[in-house]
């Protein structure tokens, strides 16, 4: 393990030498509220605040001027690894006028001017092989920011899942933490990991951090076709932001005794893993509880190896900030057999129902619901009703014979495909999508997987991506209404199949009838700034299944992707809109034009998250189109909050691929977008409004 | 930055070849099926197991066919998919496929997209791929 470290300018020296701004430290521990002062507002956290709000009050980009917006200042963060990033999804923070973020294959630290994007330091720690097996590498989805009101700290967790604590200031590690500042995640987890270069854990999300407490996740290499069920488990730890100290360990798979393990048939949860949370931890710092939203446990789409609901598999779970005890948990899907795994952060949200003042935490899906709880007992605001869902035939499975169903707010995403979501543009493409429909089955939300055969090669669904993935949603706090991006068409085929000798200890993975089963790799493995290189073979020749495609367009009607607003105090969906613009192959489709084009369809992606101001809702399109207003690019767009009415947008030269932030220094409203996608390798690309302020 | 330095100089030449040929397209024949044969071979062996046999992609890896692909590359040049490819793939070792590879790998893409073979194999020098635009429609003039 080798540091890194380079210009320990000191972060206040450079912004007085270049703006105005005078850093001010709050005198509350913890993570610094956002606030408008001497021209400065912050965005302290990965969702602006630990509610998952993704919300700034700040107005001064509006309605009337989005459009003008312009680039202020880019930063390429091709230099912070051994090779360039194309999925940069950090989204960075913004305290006193300085940015702080990872990035790069490396998954660096740096931090930048505000105003300009100069450089003012940069971080960075080179794990070897422990980084190069890391199950999840790239640059992360952010990092952390703690003061006490006189020390400040940058905290991020490396690609080799270290937790490191570092001066905000300087970007030098802090003594009093761990070991140089640096504490190994790998130890110290109620459980052994072997050897720990190899042993599997990593995470991409930023720690949630609240007065001395940081919190910290865990996730694992797909699982699609994981290697063993007695994978590692996904405990989540809580230690002391000043010294690394561990302060708790909520285990995620119940051990023997504890509440939850006899969930699991035959003592299942001592030879199961998995069940980690790899996105988001959202606290309600006045009730004093974390809000866990807990993945599914080993291996997406079969659960033979552990009969039974299988707690906190797939649960939302309330834990003490302080001592990691469960207060509350409601299982959304009882034994999860879809890679349908809880993907975005909790929303705690103030909301008024029935006449009377709410605090609810809400939760958005890949399956397209949006759960509602009272978020200080659990209790669904609406009713979920335990519902009768289809009994799969797949040899070995164990299937729960129930799955709760909000009753509100109605299902903001398509979770299912019928016949009647096949195109139909034309009695052509609606004729021969019946006919390549025929080879998959098709079917509602919970249909569960099938063995893959030459006759049905699997169940198209859109379990993986889904629905809303790792970008989750955000909402108001002044109106208790939330905004939620989902993929509508984000589809596959699913189809299970035997493993080939030495792949897996899993009787069935995701595999195609006439293919060979290989392994499925996750996001960002084996492309990590010291990844070795591959062993030689790889998948097979031949044909395989047809695409999923008709003619070329998309096998599913639009909306390809959309965003709803869906009002919290009475459950209801508000407006949702289609987002992005109709693919260019779908635009220019002969058989489109033939009809004289269709509406706005926005574009099959998971990768989009909204940021939500005073008067907007923003969100950038993480598609590459050429039309006849913008050369090859990809538009940033704003949206009425109220109506959902497009009220401006701004050319981005690349593709959003992480969710937007906004901030102000020296008065001047800025709004960063992570970009990357096709040719374009990561960067952050800020814009502002034109002139001095 | 080791792979800056050829984008630059293949975007100097593109402009220079450009003004030249008046545009090369993808749409006229621009590789041999020889070639795009021999690419479906190191496909099978270095990219299918992310991106799948037939191109489909799995998982993160994105599918390498059909409208979402071309889209994506539009009014792009060979020459850029070509130095995307060289220097990020495969994602776990870049650049260990000679240059003659990678271009009989672009060959095997070029022809599973439906963009015709030619009777001149697909160079393997970046500078000159730059010279050839990548237009998803086929132009009324047939390229």
């Amino acid at each position: 393990m080798k540091i890194n470290s380079t210009l320990p300018l000191s972060v206040m020296a450079a912004l007085m030498l270049t703006t105005s701004v005078q850093a001010q430290t709050p005198a509350k521990e913890g993570t610094t509220a956002a606030r408008t002062t001497n021209g400065v507002a912050n965005w302290t956290t990965y969702n602006a605040d630990l509610k998952g709000s993704r919300y700034s009050p700040l107005d001064q980009v509006n309605a009337g001027n989005f459009s003008n917006l312009e680039i202020a200042w880019r930063f390429k963060t091709d230099i912070l690894g051994s090779r360039p990033e194309y999925k940069l999804e950090s989204t960075p923070l913004a305290v006193d006028g300085v940015i702080y973020t990872t990035g790069g294959t490396r998954r660096a630290v740096v931090a930048l001017n505000g105003a300009t994007g100069e450089l003012l330091w940069q971080f960075a720690l080179h794990e070897g092989k422990r980084s190069a097996e890391s199950p999840r590498a790239l640059s992360g989805r952010g990092l952390s920011y703690w003061t006490d009101g006189t020390k400040r700290r940058i905290l991020y967790v490396t690609i080799g899942y270290r937790l490191v604590s570092l001066d905000a200031d300087t970007g030098r590690p802090d003594p009093e933490f761990g070991v140089n500042g640096v504490l190994d995640l790998k130890t110290d987890f109620d459980q052994d990991l072997g050897d720990l270069d190899t042993g599997e854990v990593g995470v991409h999300s930023a720690p949630a951090v609240s007065g001395n407490t940081i919190i910290i996740g865990a996730a694992f290499r797909e699982g699609f076709t994981p290697r063993t069920h007695n994978n590692t488990k996904g405990y989540v730890r809580a230690f002391d932001v000043r010294t690394g100290k561990r302060l708790w360990t909520f285990h995620t798979v119940p051990k023997k005794g504890e509440f939850g393990y006899d969930t699991w048939y035959n003592n299942s949860a001592d030879i199961n893993g998995n069940t980690g949370v790899w996105t988001q931890v959202s606290v309600d710092e006045d009730l004093g509880l974390a809000y866990l939203a807990v993945e599914s446990p080993t291996s997406d789409f079969f659960g033979g190896k552990r009969p039974g609901p299988g707690l906190f598999g797939n649960s939302l779970v309330a834990v003490d900030l302080k001592t990691g005890q469960r207060r509350w948990h409601f299982q959304l899907i009882h034994h999860e057999i879809w890679d349908l795994d809880n993907s975005s952060a909790p929303l705690l949200m103030d909301v008024t129902v029935d006449g009377k003042p709410r605090k609810v935490v809400g939760l958005p899906s890949k399956q397209g619901f949006f759960y509602v709880f009272d978020r200080a007992t659990g209790v669904p605001v609406w009713p979920i009703k335990e519902t009768k869902v289809a009994k799969g035939k797949v040899p070995g499975e164990w299937y729960s014979p129930t799955q709760p169903i909000p009753s509100k707010p109605p299902v903001y995403s398509r979770n299912g495909y019928l016949e009647s979501d096949l195109i139909d543009f034309t009695p052509d493409l609606k004729a021969k999508a019946k006919e390549l429909a025929s080879h998959y089955e098709l079917g509602p939300v919970y249909t569960p997987p099938i063995v893959s055969t030459p006759e049905k090669f699997g169940v198209i669904n859109n379990w993986a991506q889904g629905g809303t993935n790792w970008p989750g949603g955000s909402f108001d706090p002044e109106t208790g209404i939330a905004y939620v991006y989902a993929c509508g068409t984000c589809i596959s085929s699913t189809g299970l199949l035997p493993p080939p000798p030495g792949l897996s200890d899993i009787p069935l993975v995701v595999g195609v009838a006439g293919q060979p089963v290989t392994m499925i790799k996750g996001p960002g493995e084996g492309a990590g700034a010291d990844s070795p290189p591959p062993s030689a073979g790889g998948g097979g020749g031949g044909g395989g299944p047809p695409r999923l495609a008709v003619d070329g367009l998309p096998l599913m009607k639009p909306p390809y992707g959309t965003i709803s607003a869906i009002d919290v105090n009475n459950g209801t969906i508000k407006w949702q809109i289609a987002h992005g613009e109709t693919p260019d192959f779908v635009r220019n489709h002969p058989a489109i034009k033939a009809i004289g084009g269709i509406p706005r369809t926005g574009q099959a992606t998971y990768q989009i998250g909204t940021l939500v101001t005073k008067t907007l809702v923003i969100a950038g399109e993480n598609q590459f189109t050429t039309t006849a207003d913008h050369p090859r690019g990809a538009m940033l767009r704003a949206y009425d909050k109220q109506s959902g009415k497009e009220v401006g947008a701004v050319f981005m030269p690349s593709t959003q691929s992480g969710s937007p932030m906004t901030y102000m220094v020296a008065g001047k409203q800025y709004i960063i977008v992570p970009t990357s996608g096709g040719n374009a390798s990561g960067e952050f690309i800020a814009y502002a409004l034109p002139g001095k302020k | 930055m080791k792979f800056a330095l050829p984008i630059v100089v293949a975007t100097v030449m593109a402009g220079a070849a450009l003004a030249q040929d008046a545009g090369k397209s993808v749409w006229q024949g621009i590789y041999t099926t020889e070639q795009a044969a021999r690419g479906a071979g190191v496909y099978a062996q270095r990219c299918g197991a992310c991106h799948g046999a037939a191109l489909n992609g799995t998982g993160e890896a994105p599918p390498l066919i059909g409208g979402e692909f071309i889209s994506h590359w539009d009014t792009m040049t060979v020459g850029d998919l070509y130095d995307r490819v060289r220097t990020t793939m495969p994602q776990n070792d870049p650049q260990s496929l000679t240059r003659e590879e990678y271009a009989d790998v672009l060959a095997f893409l070029l022809k599973t997209n439906g963009f015709p073979a030619g009777g001149q194999a697909l160079d393997k020098r970046s500078e000159v791929l730059a010279t050839i635009g990548i237009t998803a429609q086929k132009p009324a003039n047939g390229g």
